[in-house]
């Protein structure tokens, strides 16, 4: 614990090993300002937020999704600190700098003002490639010295107008430059690439049922953005020689698969990054393959810190310890198994919504089925609500359940957009 | 982490860690033999590992681990003896445990020998850690209270106190079941003998010719069920009767340490030891008559290897403080 850095980092495991095991799992939880006040050990650091709206054709049909959109960019603007840089983007087949006319402005009085009646006059039309909106906002974001860069993206659609590999190539350049937070509004966006987009650069996917909800989304991830008080974080890793690192994930608030986002430090540590914190916590799974020990033996299986600018901000120990003891070493500690659980829980659901939409019934059924049972044994209400949008369920214990025919592309793609969002293992 | 205690090489005078076998610049064994100079003022059987027993590797993080294989490194020796006159000890890692969990310290003022033991506590995490902050953080703090001229009492409250608060530190991320050690200290002076403890470590009183006595009383749940009102007998049938009740740790209470303070009648020796002795020679008589005459570190030698040929299930650790104390060496008089 470290708690002049605000933060800390518990480790949730079972040490003991059998004879001859090799694979050694934790959970670690990372709580940064517990107690409700964020750390900023060297002040609130500077900010810099770009929005990008969807002015493609689509958001003029119904017309409330634009004038929502509208009405949720000039919230954003408010929500803004004095002084944060922003930036508004029209994204369409390509992206147009909306306010200011070029590059960043601080926020003010004037400059809301000045930025609301900009946005008022956006007008739908249009195509629609989400790498080139990326692109001008990194580019923007690259000419200011902000510590905490965010961008928030909405949209209505499909990346129809450029190709998966430009957008691919775009967020590889973009990566670690600024974290995003992607929306998907109507009915025609797709899970996968906000997922995508949000996974590369560290923010959150999710989608809305009605264009009325705009306004609050956008306050929301607006203030989470300013409430980021250590920019740059990276979760450092020490394994042993002779070990393989089976995988590293965030599993809480949300699945993010981190394993080959490796950098390595050195032969024995490597670096994930985790984007920026205000005060919130965050669970990770680390899964080691040792060495096998002999009994009574035991050995650091991983150091598990978080680190800041180079300085050690927590630090956690995984620990091996081999035993002959059975009860000891056949326990699963029960963060690991939820956790373990909840991975599954999105993997089946990304799954079963792919095999549905290529027509493949039986795998949709299989899947979607097994989700609505690990969705029931965790106590994962949310995503079985979702779920029941796209399947009857006849028996969630046993995950019988059938599709349903009368759900729309919103229900599966909610579904999929959320299907990463976890819960804490519930006290019993 | 403390860093190690320096003594200074007799031969030739250069400071050398407590924990060596060797002095670095000469060569000349520091331990088995005579006092080191007055200038030691206290020693510890802290010492940081030198080498990995799993790899070789020689460079360990300040968390003890090996920083190639991970192997968790020895917080100190398996076997180590100090001899500073007055007061000797020895502990030894026995025969079954794979670290010796064992730590103390030795210091002395001027007239009055100073003795810490702790004893990790085997089922915690790293009680070897806890035992070795312990005995370091302690004996220094013991020293000064006394030299500011608290009552021996209260002195070793306050190095409980600081014991507390290094065992605290090491503690750091575990979880659930943070290092953990039992803690006895004792002040031996020209006109009295205090002894202060927490946990199961012993210290005992073996007068010259007189009845032996066991001065400390464990903090055991017998114990407690006794002092509650229950005969012994009864008390000591309980399931778990010998489990502790109370250790230096993050889990454990804050209390103040039981304390005893005697006059003796005459010479004899006073016995500070962890269970890994005590287990074999649990009766005062029977220590007493396990107790050979001879100085004080050949007495605890002894009795480190009775204990060890009892089967040394345990790790051992014993220091023997002759009483009335050794005059002091040099005269700087109070
Ligand atoms: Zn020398
Ligand atoms: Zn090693």
């Amino acid at each position: 614990m470290s708690p002049q850095s605000g933060f800390t980092a518990e480790v949730y495991q079972n040490p003991y090993l059998a004879a001859g095991a090799e694979t050694v799992d934790a959970v670690i939880t990372v709580t940064a300002g517990e107690g409700g006040a964020a750390p900023s050990p060297a002040g609130t650091p500077s900010a810099a937020e770009a929005i990008m709206i969807d002015c493609s054709g689509s958001m003029g049909y119904p017309r409330s999704r634009m004038t929502e959109a509208i009405k949720a960019t000039g919230v954003a603007v408010d929500t803004l600190r004095d002084g944060v840089l922003f930036a508004v983007i029209a994204g369409r087949s390509r992206a147009e700098q909306v306010y200011p006319s070029r590059g960043m402005v601080a926020a003010s009085a004037d400059t809301r003002a000045a930025a609301k009646q900009a946005i008022a006059r956006l007008t739908p039309s249009g195509g629609t490639a989400m790498g080139s909106w990326l692109a001008l906002a990194n580019k923007l974001f690259a000419e200011v010295p902000a510590q905490v860069k965010h961008g928030i993206m909405l949209t209505d659609g499909r990346n129809q107008h450029e190709t998966p590999e430009a957008l691919r190539q775009v967020l590889a350049e973009c990566e670690g430059r600024f974290s995003c937070d992607c929306r998907g509004v109507g009915e025609d966006w797709a899970a996968s690439e906000l997922r995508t987009i949000a996974s590369a650069l560290l923010g959150s996917a999710d989608g809305l049922e009605e264009p009325a909800e705009l306004p609050a989304a956008f306050r929301a991830m607006t203030e989470q953005a300013m409430g980021k008080s250590v920019a740059d974080v990276k979760l450092r890793l020490w394994t042993p020689a002779g070990s393989t690192i089976r995988f590293v994930k965030q599993v809480f608030p949300q699945v993010e698969e981190l394993t080959g986002r490796r950098v390595a430090v050195s032969d024995r540590i490597g670096e994930y990054p985790t984007g920026a914190w205000g005060a919130e916590s965050r669970d990770y799974h680390v899964s080691v393959q040792v060495p096998p020990g002999t009994l009574g033996e035991e050995r650091l299986a991983a150091r598990v810190s978080l680190v800041s600018d180079d300085t050690v901000i927590a630090q956690s120990l995984v620990l091996a310890r081999w035993t002959e003891d059975d009860a000891l070493s056949t326990q699963i500690n029960d963060r690991v198994a939820h956790y373990t659980g909840q991975a599954e829980l999105a993997e089946v659901i990304q799954q079963g919504l792919e095999a549905r939409e290529a027509g493949d019934d039986a795998t949709a059924t299989a899947k979607l089925g097994r989700a609505v049972q690990l969705a029931d044994e965790s106590g994962h209400e949310q995503t079985a609500k979702l779920l029941r949008r796209v399947v009857d369920v006849e028996d969630a214990a046993t995950g019988t359940v059938r599709l349903r025919r009368d759900a729309s592309s919103l229900d599966a793609e909610l579904t999929n957009v959320r299907s990463t969002k976890t819960i804490r293992v519930k006290r019993s | 982490m403390v860093i190690a205690q320096t003594i200074d090489c007799p031969a030739c005078g250069a400071p050398a860690s407590a924990g060596f076998r060797f002095c670095e610049a000469c060569g000349t064994p520091l331990h088995g033999v005579p006092a080191p100079s007055a200038a030691a003022e206290w020693v510890s059987s802290s010492t940081a590992p030198q080498r990995c027993e799993a790899c070789g590797h020689t460079g360990f993080s300040s968390d003890g681990y090996c920083d190639q294989c991970g192997q968790r490194g020895p917080t100190g020796p398996d076997h180590s003896e100090f001899d500073l006159g007055p007061v000797a000890g020895v502990s030894d890692i026995g025969h079954r445990h794979e670290r010796n969990e064992d730590a103390f310290a030795l210091g002395t003022l001027p007239g009055t020998p100073l003795v810490v033991v702790c004893d990790g506590v085997s089922s915690s995490s790293r009680g070897d850690a806890a035992s070795h902050a312990a005995v370091d953080a302690a004996l220094p703090v013991l020293r000064t209270a006394l030299t500011e001229g608290s009552h021996p009492e209260r002195a070793i409250a306050r190095s409980v106190h600081a014991a507390r608060e290094a065992v605290t530190a090491v503690a750091g991320p575990d979880q659930g079941n943070p290092p953990s050690c039992t803690f006895v200290a004792a002040v031996v002076s020209a006109g009295s003998i205090t002894v202060g403890w927490v946990g199961d470590s012993r210290a005992y009183w073996l007068p010259d010719g007189g009845t032996p006595c066991c001065v400390t009383v464990d903090d055991s749940l017998a114990n407690e069920l006794i002092a509650s009102g229950m005969p012994a007998d009864e008390a000591h049938a309980q399931p778990h009767s010998g489990a502790l009740v109370r250790w230096i740790g993050v889990d454990a209470d804050d209390g103040p340490p039981k304390a005893r303070t005697f006059t003796p009648e005459g010479p004899g020796r006073l016995i500070v030891c962890s269970d890994g002795l005590s287990r074999y020679r649990s009766a005062p008589e029977a220590l007493a008559s396990s107790t050979p005459p001879g100085p004080p570190l050949a007495v605890a030698r002894q009795l480190t290897q009775l204990a060890l040929d009892a089967g040394g299930v345990d790790n051992i650790t014993v220091v023997v403080v002759p009483y009335p104390p050794a005059a002091p060496t040099e005269g700087s008089a109070q």
